[in-house]
This record gives C-alpha cells, sequence and structure tokens, in this order.
C-alpha cells in the first residue's frame, strides 16, 4: 500500500502489512486457533473403536450423531449451560461494575499509597486456588450459600477482580482528561462522568474485561466441583466430567458436550466483539 | 455508544436477577449419601434405597453422586471432609481410602453400632479385615468388590492349540507364537496400564507380589524385596523389548486398554471388573464371545497374585444421624444387598458365598471364574499415609515404564522415600 | 450508580473510599479469610491422615521446604515455565493481535481463531494436547509419518525433554488468546491521527510499529505480563492433564506439588507452607511491573 492510500485509509502501521504476508499468517492464525475445537468436532461424530485405528483417521468413517443425543441424555447438558451461563454472566456484570469503580480511583484519583492498593487487589489472585477451597467453602456454608449461583458468583467476582481493575484503569488513563472535564462542566457529577463519557469510551477495555471476567468463571472448575455440589447446580466444566467413569473415558460423548460448549459462545462472543466493538470504536477514538 | 450502554445494562441486570436456591428442608430423617460416579451405579444404589426406604417409614435417603472418578471425588470429599460438614452422612469411598480417612478422624467407628471387627468382618472375603478396619476399629463396610482380572483371546489361543500360561514366560511366549501367526502389527500380546494412574500401583505390585513377596506386614511395615521388586519391573521392560507389550505402555491408562482389546488388538490384557461387560455387550466391541477369563500368571517358583478393589460405605463423623446412618450402613453391606448387584450390575460380591448363589451365576456366568482370582487377591498396602504410598508407586513405575528410571533406581526410590512414611 | 450520583462531587479522599469500597468489602469477604488461615496454618504440623493432631511448629514448614529437593525441583519447572511461555506467548499474541486488527473484509475468521483456544475449558485443553502428542494415536505423530520420516515414533510425553516442551507448546497456545486479547483492545485504542501524521514523516512501517505502536501499547503490555505471569506461576491444570507431573518428576510444577500436598497427602500445614512460598514468588516478580504501573500518572 502505497503512502498516500494509507493516509487516504489512516490505517494503523503494522509490520503484518504486505497482502501475500497478511493471508499467510491469517491462515496459519486460524488454523492454529480452530484446529483443536474442528477435532473435537469432528471426535464427537466418530464412535469410540474408531479412535483406535492405526493409523488414525482425520474424516469420521461410520458419520455417528449418536454422541450428542448421549451428551443430552446421559446428563442434563442444557441445564449446566444454564447454570454456567447465569453465574458467568452475573458474576461478569459484578466484577465489571466493581472493578469500573475501584479502575477510576487507580486511574484517576491522587491516592498516595496507588502501589499498596494496587498490589492489595493484585495479591488476592496470588495463592493457589486448592488452598483456598476449604475456607471458602466454609465461608459459603456459614452464609448459607452452598449450592446457589451466589456462591460461585461472589468468588468468581474476586477472582476476576484484579485483571478486570487493572485492564480498566489501564485503558482509562488512556482517555483524555479533557472530555471528562467537559461533562463536569455540562453539570455531569464525577461520577457521572464516569459513567457516561470515561467507560464508553474505554469500550474496548470493558468488552476485554467482560470477556475475560466470562470466560474465566465459564472454566473455573476447583470450586464449582466442591461448592455447588447438588446435581442441578453444576456447571459445565464439572457436568462434561460426569461423562467419564472411573475405568472410561468416552472421548466421543465429551466431544459432543465441549462443542456444545464452547462452540456457541465463541461465536457469539466473536460475533459480539465485530459488531459492538468495531461499531464503537470507529465512532469514538477518531483521535 | 447507545448499543453498548444497553448491553451494559442488560449485564448488570442479569447479576441482580440472580437470586440464591433455598435449601431443601427436612422432614423426617433424612440421609444423605454421597455414592460416587456413574461406574459405582448410582441407579442401582438408588434401587437399594427404594428398599430400605420402603421397609423404614420415616427414613428418606437422598443421593448425591459425585466427581466421576476416585480423583475428583478425591478432590471433592478432602474439601467437605476437611470442612467437618454434616450435610452428608453417608459415603461411599474407594477400597484404599478407610485407613486414611480413619485416620483423619473423618470417619466414625461402626463397632458401637455394629459389633466388633474380626466378629463383624468375618463372613467377608479376607481382604476386608485389612481394608475396613483400622486400629481395630470397623471403619467403613464393603459395598462390592473389583479385581484386577487376566482377560484373554479365547479364539485366537485354541487357534493355536495354546493353554491358559500360568507363567508370566510362558504368557510372552504364547503371545509371540499368536502375534507372528496372525501377522497383524498391531496386535499386542499383553496390555498393562503404565501410565502414572491409581492401577500403575497394581503394574508395580501384581509381578513383584507373584514371586511369594510381601510389599508389607500385618501391622503396615514395608517388607520391600527390592531384588524381587527389580525383577518384577525388569520382567514388564523385557516383555516391551520382546515387543509383548507395547513401547509406550507408559501413556496406556485403563480405558485405553478396553478400547484397544474391544477392537481387537489385544490377546492378554489385565483390568478391573467392570472390562468385561465393555468386551461382551457393548454394541462396538469385536471380541463378543471370544473373551475367557483366568487367574494371573505368577513368576516362575511363585504363586499367582491379583490387586482387590472396590467400594466401601462409610458412616461420616460429622453425621447428626449416625445411628440411623450405621443401619443403612449395615443393610448394605448384607449378602442380599450383595446378590442384588450382583444381578441387576455385575458388581462383584464381597461374600465367598454369593459367587456360587445360583440365581448370581445364573445371571452373572463368569464369576465362577471371577470367583477364584478375588479370593486369591491383595490388597494395595493400605496406610493412613495411602496418599504418598500410592503417588511413590506410580510415579516410580510409570517412569521406569518410561525408561527414564532403570529398574533399580526405581525401586531405590520407593524403598527410601516409602520407608519413612510405612513403618 | 444513583445512589453515588446523588453525593455529589464530594472530595478526593471521599470519593476514593466510596470507589474503591465495593472491591475491598468482596475481598474481605471472600479472600482475606482463606488467605490469614493459609499463612496461620503454615505455622503448624497439620496432617490430617497421620494422628498427628494440629501442631505449633514454628518455622519448622519452612525449614523442611528449604531442604526439600522436590519442593525446589517444582519450583525451577515452575520458574523455567515462566520464563518460556511468557515471552512467548507475548510475542504470539501480539502477532495475533496484529493481525486481527487488519482490515479484512471478514476479521471474525481470525477474531473467532483468536477466542476459542481461550475458550476451550483448560482441563480439556490439556487432554486434547495429549492426545495430539500421543504416541500412536497423536496427529503430530501422524503427521510426522506422512511427511516421510521413518523409523520408530517419538514417544513426546514420555522423555523429560520433549514433555516440557509439550507442556509449554499447549501453555503458549492456550495463553497466547489472553495477551491477545487485552493487547488488541490496547491496539484499538492508538489514535489513528498518530499514524497519519507519521505517514507524512515518511516513517516507514517498522519505524512506525516502534515509534508508535509499541510505546502506546505499553500499559496493555504490563498489564497483560502481570497476570500472564502470575498465571504462569500458577501452571497446574495443563501439565496435570498431559503428563500428570511426569515422567517421574520432569514436568512437576510448584501448584502440582502443592495440590498433591494438600488433596492427595492431606498434609495442610505443609501444603500452606507451599503456598506461602508460591504468594511470595508471585509478589516478588510482580511488585517489579506493580511499580511502572503505579508511577504512570
Amino acid at each position: 500500500m502505497s503512502p498516500a492510500a494509507r493516509v487516504a485509509t489512516g490505517l494503523p502501521a503494522n509490520p503484518l502489512a504486505g497482502r501475500g504476508l497478511r493471508l499467510a499468517a491469517a491462515a496459519i492464525v486460524v488454523v492454529n486457533g480452530f484446529f483443536p475445537a474442528v477435532w473435537i468436532l469432528l471426535t464427537s461424530l466418530k464412535t469410540e473403536t474408531e479412535l483406535v485405528r492405526k493409523p488414525i483417521t482425520y474424516w469420521p468413517r461410520n458419520l455417528t450423531l449418536d454422541n450428542y443425543l448421549r451428551a443430552f441424555t446421559d446428563q442434563p447438558l442444557l441445564r449446566f449451560l444454564g447454570n454456567s451461563l447465569a453465574v458467568a454472566l452475573a458474576s461478569t456484570a459484578l466484577s465489571l461494575v466493581v472493578a469500573a469503580l475501584a479502575a477510576y480511583a487507580i486511574a484517576r484519583l491522587n491516592l498516595r499509597r496507588r502501589q499498596l492498593i494496587l498490589t492489595a487487589i493484585v495479591a488476592s489472585s496470588m495463592f493457589p486456588l486448592v488452598t483456598l477451597l476449604v475456607p471458602i467453602f466454609e465461608t459459603m456454608r456459614a452464609l448459607n450459600l452452598l449450592n446457589t449461583y451466589t456462591a460461585l458468583v461472589l468468588p468468581y467476582t474476586v477472582l476476576n477482580l484484579p485483571v478486570c481493575t487493572l485492564v480498566l484503569a489501564s485503558f482509562f488513563e488512556g482517555i483524555p482528561r479533557d472530555l471528562e472535564n467537559a461533562a463536569m462542566i455540562d453539570g455531569c457529577t464525577r461520577v457521572g462522568a464516569l459513567w457516561r463519557v470515561v467507560v464508553p469510551l474505554a469500550a474496548p477495555g470493558v468488552f476485554t474485561a467482560g470477556i475475560l471476567a466470562f470466560v474465566n468463571a465459564w472454566d473455573e472448575f476447583l470450586l464449582a466441583l466442591s461448592l455447588n455440589a447438588n446435581a442441578s447446580m453444576r456447571t459445565l466444566p464439572v457436568g462434561i466430567t460426569l461423562y467419564q467413569g472411573e475405568f472410561t473415558f468416552p472421548w466421543p460423548t465429551i466431544s459432543a458436550a465441549l462443542v456444545v460448549a464452547i462452540v456457541p459462545i465463541a461465536v457469539l462472543i466473536a460475533l459480539f466483539q465485530e459488531r459492538v466493538v468495531g461499531g464503537l470504536t470507529q465512532g469514538g477514538m477518531k483521535g | 455508544m447507545q448499543r453498548f450502554r444497553l448491553a451494559f445494562a442488560a449485564l448488570a441486570c442479569a447479576a441482580l436477577a440472580i437470586a440464591a436456591v433455598a435449601p431443601v428442608a427436612n422432614a423426617a430423617t433424612t440421609l444423605r449419601v454421597f455414592s460416587g460416579g456413574a461406574n459405582q451405579r448410582p441407579d442401582l444404589m438408588r434401587k437399594l434405597f427404594d428398599q430400605y426406604e420402603a421397609a423404614h417409614p420415616g427414613i428418606k435417603i437422598d443421593i448425591e453422586t459425585g466427581g466421576a472418578t476416585s480423583e475428583l471425588q478425591r478432590q471433592y470429599l478432602s474439601t467437605v471432609l476437611n470442612a467437618k460438614d454434616s450435610a452428608i452422612d453417608i459415603y461411599m469411598i474407594d477400597i484404599v481410602n478407610p485407613a486414611q480417612y480413619f485416620g483423619a478422624g473423618w470417619l466414625e467407628p461402626l463397632d458401637a453400632y455394629i459389633g466388633k471387627a474380626d466378629a463383624v468382618m468375618k463372613p467377608y472375603l479376607p481382604v476386608y479385615l485389612q481394608a475396613d478396619v483400622v486400629d481395630g476399629k470397623v471403619a467403613a463396610m464393603p459395598g462390592f468388590a473389583d479385581a484386577m482380572f487376566m482377560y484373554y483371546r479365547k479364539d485366537l489361543l485354541e487357534r493355536y492349540h495354546i493353554a491358559e500360561p500360568k507363567t508370566w514366560d510362558e504368557l510372552a511366549a504364547a503371545s509371540k507364537t499368536i502375534q507372528a501367526g496372525e501377522k497383524n502389527p498391531n496386535l499386542q500380546g499383553l496390555s498393562i496400564q503404565g501410565a502414572p494412574i491409581e492401577g500403575a500401583v497394581c503394574t508395580f505390585l501384581l509381578p513383584y507380589w507373584s514371586q511369594g513377596r510381601e510389599f508389607n506386614d500385618a501391622s503396615g511395615k514395608m517388607t520391600l524385596d527390592k531384588t524381587a521388586a527389580v525383577k518384577g519391573l525388569d520382567k514388564w521392560l523385557a516383555m516391551v523389548d520382546q515387543g509383548v507389550i507395547k513401547r509406550n505402555v507408559a501413556e496406556v491408562k485403563t480405558p485405553d486398554t478396553v478400547n484397544e482389546f474391544k477392537a481387537g488388538q489385544v490377546i492378554f490384557a489385565i483390568n478391573w471388573g467392570f472390562a468385561w461387560d465393555r468386551f461382551q455387550a457393548d454394541k462396538d466391541s469385536t471380541v463378543q464371545g471370544k473373551v475367557g477369563v483366568m487367574p494371573l500368571p505368577a513368576m516362575a517358583g511363585g504363586k499367582s497374585a491379583t490387586c482387590v478393589g472396590g467400594w466401601q460405605w462409610a458412616v461420616s463423623a460429622f453425621s447428626k444421624n449416625k445411628a440411623e446412618a450405621a443401619k443403612l450402613v449395615q443393610f448394605l453391606a448384607t449378602p442380599a444387598s450383595s446378590k442384588f448387584l450382583a444381578i441387576e450390575g455385575s458388581l462383584l460380591p464381597t461374600y465367598q458365598g454369593v459367587y456360587v448363589d445360583p440365581d448370581v451365576v445364573k445371571a452373572v456366568p463368569w464369576f465362577k471364574d471371577a470367583a477364584n482370582v478375588v479370593i486369591a487377591g491383595k490388597n494395595r498396602p493400605m496406610s493412613r499415609d495411602y496418599g504418598q504410598v500410592s503417588d511413590v508407586i506410580r510415579t516410580t513405575t510409570s517412569a521406569v515404564l518410561a525408561r527414564s528410571r532403570t529398574p533399580e533406581e526405581g525401586v531405590a526410590e520407593i524403598q527410601s522415600k516409602l520407608a519413612r512414611v510405612m513403618r | 450508580m444513583a445512589i453515588l450520583d446523588r453525593v455529589r462531587d464530594p472530595g478526593e479522599r471521599t470519593l476514593a473510599v466510596v470507589l474503591l469500597a465495593p472491591a475491598f468489602a468482596l475481598l474481605a469477604l471472600i479472600v482475606v479469610y482463606p488467605i490469614g488461615r493459609i499463612i496461620y496454618q503454615s505455622f503448624f504440623d497439620a496432617r490430617l491422615s497421620g494422628g498427628h493432631g494440629h501442631r505449633f511448629v514454628g518455622l519448622d514448614n519452612y525449614r523442611i521446604a528449604f531442604h526439600d529437593t522436590e519442593f525446589w525441583t517444582a519450583t525451577w519447572h515452575t520458574v523455567a515455565i515462566t520464563l518460556i511461555t511468557v515471552p512467548a506467548a507475548l510475542v504470539v499474541g501480539l502477532g495475533l493481535a496484529l493481525l486481527a486488527n487488519l482490515p479484512f473484509r471478514r476479521r471474525w475468521p481470525v477474531r473467532l481463531a483468536l477466542l476459542l483456544p481461550w475458550a476451550m475449558p483448560l482441563a480439556f485443553a490439556g487432554l486434547i494436547f495429549a492426545w495430539f502428542f500421543h504416541t500412536e494415536y497423536g496427529i503430530v505423530n501422524d503427521v510426522v509419518r506422512r511427511l516421510g520420516a521413518g523409523g520408530e515414533p517419538t514417544m513426546w510425553l514420555l522423555r523429560p525433554g520433549w514433555a516440557f516442551a509439550a507442556v509449554c507448546v499447549t501453555i503458549v497456545w492456550k495463553t497466547s488468546s489472553f495477551m491477545a486479547l487485552i493487547l488488541l483492545a490496547g491496539l484499538t485504542m492508538i489514535p489513528r491521527s498518530l499514524y497519519e501524521a507519521a505517514e507524512v514523516d515518511g516513517a516507514s512501517h517498522f519505524q512506525q510499529f516502534r515509534e508508535i505502536t509499541l510505546p502506546m501499547l505499553m500499559p496493555s503490555i504490563v498489564v497483560a505480563l502481570i497476570f500472564r505471569t502470575i498465571t504462569a506461576l500458577q501452571t497446574f491444570d495443563i501439565p496435570y492433564t498431559m503428563t500428570r507431573g511426569g515422567p517421574a518428576d520432569a514436568t512437576e510444577t510448584l501448584a502440582m506439588l502443592i495440590h498433591k500436598t494438600t488433596i492427595d497427602y492431606l498434609d495442610v500445614g505443609y501444603g500452606s507452607t507451599l503456598a506461602v512460598a508460591m504468594f511470595v514468588l508471585s509478589l516478588a516478580v510482580t511488585t517489579v511491573y506493580l511499580r511502572r504501573l503505579a508511577r504512570t500518572p
């Protein structure tokens, strides 16, 4: 692309700008990202004995949908999905709100003990979860919250707080103070300005923090296993392990469950990101 | 901007809409039972509970199924029990756990409810006296048994006129003959589990025991004969070199053995009792009707031995209904329950007599072959520190089979690490 | 929000307290007690199954750890995994982010490719990659075979060096998504006018990348590095599901040792001690980053 064309389109400079190089790189990324998911998809269409065939097969020899049937009938997969969705959405929303407030204080206010505050927030994620398990279990039992969504929403929010706070703080810092001041002159309070100006302008950061929080909550296993042991309250990662047995590991059925679990979510997030974030940034940061 | 704010608001609403689900209120005496994962057949246990509920009005039994593997169950149970939780009254636990859990003070001694240990354990298979009695107290009651069996391809042995091998060397020779005759490069002679899973503890013990040696004495003190242990591991490695066991044996887990045997790629396979039904009844099995079970071979001059497994019922030390819970456990460990589980789910009986019960033999004919194997079975080294014992043995065995340790190094490691624990 | 709106322009100090209160309230509710308990227990002999009871032993557990070769081996593996996978994930993640930020007509394939590894539950990512590296049923060896390499297939997960490499590859695959997501958001915040000005000045693409993109991206890079480093120091699921720490202890990390000590050995006191050691290690490493973050006005 010539410099003139570049100015016209106003594209960010990028070392991966050559067209051929760009497509090749994109192809590698797509294959690398999709491959395990596609592998799972193909496995979900195979029978278990096909997996011990040598040499291995890629395309299923006897295409079967039985595994999906089994995935839905052996365990209440939709229930797991609903539980995971509820827990992940709620903790994401809660983390974003709490983190946005804290991040604003860290990014904008004249705090004398910034590093201490930052460290205190981040330090909470430096202990291995397995050692926190028993005391968190005791806390939730004392609050009579075991086997409720709240039992997971609260710890997940805390676990996500550090990453959300730092991501948001780094984005808030990038927003010119003038914009905020202008809003305050227009009669907004400071918190109002945070809500109406800073958060929307930091949209890519907010969405990134949201995605990170969502996926972290979606993935979490240890707490979900111990705090919500009631069959009807299980989340997906725990639920999917129920397809295996003491001595059995039916990959095809597990794959089917994984496909149901991850593909729709990933597609949704990607579309959401493309539509909403893409649209927003074009409007927001013309600079 | 508008869209974004709407989305954000929607998320916030979702957060607020989350309401707590209230725990179910107790009516009469409700016993909550943790009954393992899918392989421990909670569906059948439920039927037993239904029988008990019908005979005991006022008792309601809730079932809680746990993680699917004993590893996930351990993870869950160690959290719940460590937090001294009273929500669960009865636990179904792996045969290797009573000593550890009783030692931690998590299990209620059942003597006061059921009777003295010796008398209580007398009717059961001999292994339970050691597994379920800790410090002279009844820590748990036998639910159903399991054992490592030697499965083999009857059709192939018949085709080559080979008798059931009695020693490991005979087994290796038989495998070589059949492998040479079948000309199938994917046909394995023997499949054992070499991945660092619980089964690898048995993989270590089987050739060792089959020389007539013991890993520990009755008091739990380690009596490892290093020469015999090295010889046992050498036997596996020799079979790998001969092409009888596959090279990547240190990658093999329990389901791999089952699936490869089902696909007709294995002549001899060591596996737990559940495998029989998979071989004979699974739709995609290629070996239906071609499977035999025999006692495990021994080292020349030694005697056949196998690893016993299975599941136990125990009453939580934190239960608020211990007496009622103990009664239920007693019911679950009766010959009638054992027979029910054998007939309905081919779960191995805990009483010698049930193996030869006419109804059982009719429903599960292979149990008459299984009986001798189970009766000759041995316990893994039961210890309060079984967690360490198991970890050290399986990790080292797997490393030896992967050839990142020599058998001598491996055995020395087991000796030095466990000498402190098992004294 | 409405409640806060009513507090019209409070002073900086009050505002700071109000804004930070929810975060610290949650921290207090959920993690303060557990962390306190870990530290407390690290001074006790709390082997649950040994029947030793709960005995105060002062710094004994720390002394034991200091002489425990397994602890040092696991720590070394953890540090090595961190030193290898964090920079690798940063480079790969930066590449992914730059690519995803290009004006393809359809961005979703690249963005989805970027998200899928992140959306794959950790434990299953480990299992799937263990399968890929399996001697007989793995595609790695299948590809090697198709390329015509003769001889016996390599047993990737059974050779200490290869197993370690396989674990690292899997971690990079899984975590570069996380890096890329944060960096991508950072990229979209760089004002285009900067590049337009640079074009006019005749700066090359590489110069623009070095002079504009990298410096403007620094805050995002630091944030991504902090968390990638903390999570790398806690590496557990991937080696646990791929190798169980094997062969022998070739891929055992600190978090795996803590898990084993706490759950399998039921040695709560020593497990807590190791957890404190991990905390100190993480804190030491992240303090460097945090100081940098705190300094930027």
